[in-house]
């Protein structure tokens, strides 16, 4: 293999996306396999009993026993050797103990001299009788005790012999090598079974869907790509099956120069579309610049070269050839590629995402001298990072605009100190630190951990869940993740809190009445009962969503609606503002929304942004069940539970000591001056265990690197400021937090000065100053790299290899997976 | 609520908290599988039997390991025991389909085919050695605790791998330790 670098390569393949059918499939045999397993353990468990009752009597032998023998304690078969001696001797024992018993009325009558005097032996019997009969009771006696206990060990053993060789069986299960192969055989049949049981299921379900079309597709692009002149064929079908994330990319594979032409491959009955997957928009695609092409007049025939050169460059939208792709099935197109016979070559570009991001600069460095003080909102959304990975595991570097740096890191939690009342919700901790950006300059991490509110002390939760059931979820990734994700929120509610459920599609409506959670399946079925169909009212449904809250309003508790969509908002009130306003007054009644976005191609993150931001919720990204079981289970508080609210941090930067700072990312949360003081003005809430991490670079007085000169005439002016003793030298800045408490309307001062001295910190904060360090690089190089230095990829992957820590849920390594994707993305 | 938890409750037998862990984990277990075998059915059957046999071993967990080594262990050898199964089975079906459509029509599938069955040339052990360290993104130590093997002999595989790729040492800057 002589390519380059295989590991980059290695790294890059990511493997596509489940079948969910697959997955259930796989779920309903665990699930079946462990009730069997279980069942088979509560046998086994009955079996230990006995052996526990085992282990008292073989207590009770050994007291017995007329000697003590520590060979027993050797191996388990000589002890159970010695123990067979014994019940021999035992036994023979008993047998000569019993003989004699019989015998003994004889001797005692022999020696009994009225036997001489009487001559008549049967009155003799008659009358000896009770005299023998005290020592019989006492011989006996010991035996049935022997015969007990000797049938005890001979029937246990056994049993115990058998529940050896179960686990026996099942170690070899679980060692997997040294296995018994018969066992595994049935498992075999077993799973064979099964997935034959469930390939009918399925088909039954999906009527009749499956391999087969592919196999005959493969037959006839084989028999095509036979033909003269022909190099390569694929079928639409092979397109979908594609892992590139869409038919652009497949055809960029095709050798330049060729020219696609579109043609009916084969005769035989097209299979109906695959099942819903990843590919599904893609195939669509595929068809319509097949029936572009027919449409556009070229000749439908492979083999004759077709001016469809300037056509195929562009793509259509799905919706707008949506018409075109439901006939798609019947005309079965084949791209069949050619050598070329015009020059032109028809490669067309990829796909720019519809997403809709809100567009920023990014900070950069400011003079101490002329703004002294920086003041931003808390932003705790973890949105973007869920975006860009998403984007960069299909192969691609995510949209500039879609990075916001601080939402990156802020996905991550990190090691800073909690702070211990809910009184006083958090605790700064701020660390100074060499930037490895700039050899001149430091950063400065300011992190503050959310108090978390224990389990027991969660206030009862009044959620309305507000899902976009519209066309548009119809995605594998979009509402089925959706349905699953809701599932998982309600693991992590108490019994008491009560779940509805609003939909909105061509019509809004109430699909379930807040049910307590206690009554899961009755939410669960409302749940897998939805079926994606129809427009978008997202406004209409934000109304009813809110009807439903108020009318279930809980005092003292937790009201708020979380909306689950694609970001698609098409019918009703559509003005974001008009939203905004209505979410905005929800919201001083103590109602408040979070967002959950889902899907890919037409996601509006500044709509989920704004929304979010005005109803006092999370705005995230879910694009797996992974970040669906962090955000909505291990971080169940911080999205529910609201700790504090409108939390402002306000940074003043001495200029004695910094000549200049930038604040990394908060870009789009940045406030002014003033409104720091103002509590009219809204930021961002922390919700429970939240931790909040901002990074600032600075500049130290003296230091050689400064992006901007000084200025000539102001120095004069900065000198004498200086000489006034506006702050220590021993002081870097200044650091000031007002937050609300969730119930509060006036805001409450955390103070803490950020030295210039270095101060001892713990070995883990110490760590996770790096990670975040590693994040905000990669963040930054995301967006371009402005203020990055020389730094690499590698070097990101390196730092953060370092200092991943436990990372218990592979976050930190998935984050290490993501820059080297980035660097392969960036390289092709 | 955590794996723990959810792993203790599953053990006690609480068959939710079990289809709870499954949900958690199909993807790891899958996109692992498909690594591994490159073939989307194939890694479908892998998945399944690995999520049987985690039903069968749970309760040997001993919370020693982190679960994801502990799963990925269980996974590989679930694959192994996959694939000898179909070797046995490979005489009796026919050759030319399973080749057929087995054979992946893209790039990435090409190429990982050609990556695995070569480094599964190399000996035993090395395939996973790398699509652990380089596809998963371990460290050596991590490896070497989901394959039941030292740190140092992961680091020799991966040189030894590395040296067999055939390519020059001078841009293995990446950070593998």
């Amino acid at each position: 293999m002589n390519d380059k670098s295989f590991e980059a390569k290695l790294a890059r393949v990511s493997a596509p996306a489940p079948d969910p059918a697959a997955r259930l499939r796989a779920k309903r045999a665990a699930l079946e396999e462990f009730a069997r397993v279980q069942a088979a353990s509560q046998a086994s468990g009955a079996s230990a009993n006995e052996k526990t009752s085992d282990e008292g009597s073989k207590g009770l032998w050994d007291a017995l026993r007329l000697f003590r023998d520590d060979s027993s304690h050797g191996s388990t078969s000589m002890a159970w050797f010695v123990r067979r001696n014994l019940f021999a001797g035992v036994a023979g024992a008993c047998v000569v103990g019993l003989g004699i018993a019989m015998v003994w009325p004889v001797f005692r009558n022999y020696g009994d001299p009225r036997l001489f005097e009487d001559l008549q032996p049967p009155p003799v019997t008659v009358e000896l009788k009770p005299q023998a009969k005290p020592p019989t009771p006492e011989l006996p006696k010991p035996v049935p005790q022997m015969s007990a206990q000797q049938a005890t060990p001979a029937e246990s053993a056994p049993t115990r012999r058998d529940a050896d060789a179960t686990r026996r069986e099942s170690d070899a299960a679980a060692a997997g090598l040294k296995k018994d192969e018969r066992q595994r055989i049935e498992m075999e049949v077993r799973a064979n079974a099964q997935a034959e049981a469930h390939a009918q299921q399925r088909e039954a379900e999906l009527n009749d869907v499956l391999a087969t079309g592919t196999r005959e597709k493969l037959q006839a692009s084989m028999k095509a790509s036979g033909q003269a002149g022909v190099i390569d064929s694929i079928t639409a079908e092979d397109i979908g099956q594609l892992p590139e994330p869409n038919q652009a990319e497949s055809l960029q594979r095709v050798p330049l120069g060729a020219v696609i032409t579109a043609g009916a491959a084969t005769p035989t009955p097209a299979p109906p579309p695959p099942p819903a997957q990843q590919g599904n928009e893609e195939l669509e695609e595929a068809i319509v610049t097949g029936s572009r092409a027919v449409r556009g007049g070229a000749a439908p025939h492979k083999g004759v070269a077709a001016p469809t050169g300037s056509g195929s460059g562009r793509l259509f939208r799905k919706k707008e050839v949506a018409s075109n792709a439901v006939t798609m099935p019947e005309s079965s197109l084949a791209i069949v590629v050619q050598p070329a016979t015009m020059s032109e070559p028809s490669t067309p570009a990829p796909e720019e995402g519809r997403d809709k991001f809100e567009q920023f600069q990014v900070n950069s460095f400011k003079q101490v001298a002329e703004a002294p003080v920086s003041t931003f909102s808390a932003d705790v959304d973890t949105a973007s990072y869920s975006f860009v990975r998403r984007q960069l595991n299909s192969g691609r570097l995510p949209q500039k605009d879609s990075v916001r740096v601080e939402e990156m890191i802020n996905y991550f939690d990190y090691a800073w100190p909690a702070a211990t009342s809910a009184k006083a919700p958090f605790k700064p901790t701020v660390v100074v630190s060499d930037s490895p950006w700039d050899k001149g300059r430091k950063l400065v991490h300011i992190g503050i951990k959310g108090y978390e509110i224990s389990r027991d002390q969660t206030p009862d939760a009044n959620l309305v869940l507000l899902l976009d059931v519209s066309g548009s979820m119809d995605s594998p990734d979009k509402l089925p993740l959706a349905v699953q994700s809701m599932e998982l929120l309600l693991s992590s509610l108490k019994p008491t809190d009560t779940v509805g459920i609003v939909v909105y599609a061509g019509a809004a409506g109430t699909v379930l009445e807040p049910t307590p959670v206690a009554n899961k399946q009755k939410i669960i079925s409302a749940l897998r009962d939805l079926s994606p169909g129809g427009s978008t009212a997202g406004a209409e449904g934000i109304e009813r969503a809110y009807q439903l809250a108020e009318a279930h309003f809980r005092k003292g508790g937790v009201n708020r609606i979380l909306l689950a969509t694609d970001g698609d908002f098409n019918v009703g009130i559509d003005s974001t503002n008009e939203l905004k306003g209505f979410v905005e007054r929800k919201r001083e009644k103590g109602i408040f929304l979070s967002v959950l976005g889902f899907g890919q191609g037409n996601y509006r993150d500044e709509l989920a942004q704004a929304l979010a931001q005005n109803g006092n919720g999370v705005a995230a990204y879910i694009d797996t069940l992974g970040e669906a079981q962090k955000v909505l289970v291990q971080e169940a508080g911080a999205s529910l539970f609201t700790i504090a609210k409108d939390v402002k941090l306000q940074v003043e930067f001495n200029p004695a000591t910094v000549a200049e700072y930038r604040l990394v990312g908060y870009e789009t949360r940045a406030l002014k001056r003033e409104d720091f003081n103002n509590d009219a003005v809204d930021a961002g809430d922390v919700g429970s265990g939240h931790t909040v991490t901002a990074i600032y670079e600075i500049t130290p007085v003296g230091s050689a690197t400064r992006s901007v000169d000084p200025s000539r005439y102001a120095k004069d002016a900065k000198d004498s400021r200086e000489s006034k003793p506006t702050g220590s030298a021993n002081e870097y800045g200044f650091l000031k937090i007002r937050y609300k408490l969730p119930d509060s309307n006036t805001s409450d001062l955390i103070e803490q000065p950020i030295l210039v001295a270095p101060r001892e910190v713990p070995a883990n904060v110490q760590r996770d100053v790096q990670f975040s360090t590693a994040v905000a690089s990669f963040g930054q190089m995301l967006r371009g790299g402005t203020f990055t230095g020389a730094l690499t990829y590698d070097e990101i992957v390196k730092q953060a290899q370092a200092s991943k820590g436990d990372d218990p849920f592979g976050y930190r390594t998935e984050f290490v997976q993501l820059v080297r994707k980035a660097k392969v993305a960036r390289e092709m | 609520m955590d794996d723990q938890n959810l792993i203790r409750r599953a053990q006690g037998g609480d068959s939710t908290s079990f289809a709870e862990l499954l949900d958690l984990h199909y993807d790891t277990i899958y996109r692992f599988a498909w690594k591994w075998c490159g073939h989307q059915a194939n890694a479908e059957d892998i998945a399944q039997l690995a999520c049987m046999k985690l039903a069968n071993s749970l309760s040997q967990y001993r919370f020693q390991a982190a679960f994801t080594s502990w799963l990925y262990r269980l996974v590989i050898s679930c694959a192994q025991d996959w694939q000898r199964s179909q070797q046995r089975h490979d005489h009796d079906e026919l050759p030319d389909e399973e080749a057929m459509v087995d054979s992946p029509r893209h790039e990435d599938g090409i190429y990982l085919a050609q990556v695995l069955s070569q480094l599964s040339k190399l000996g035993e052990g090395m395939k996973e050695t790398a699509l652990l360290v380089h596809a998963e993104g371990m460290s050596h130590a991590e490896a070497g605790a989901v394959l039941g093997v030292s740190e140092s002999t992961i680091s020799w595989r991966v040189h030894t791998i590395r040296k067999h790729m055939g390519r020059p040492e001078a841009r293995a800057s990446l950070a593998y330790e």
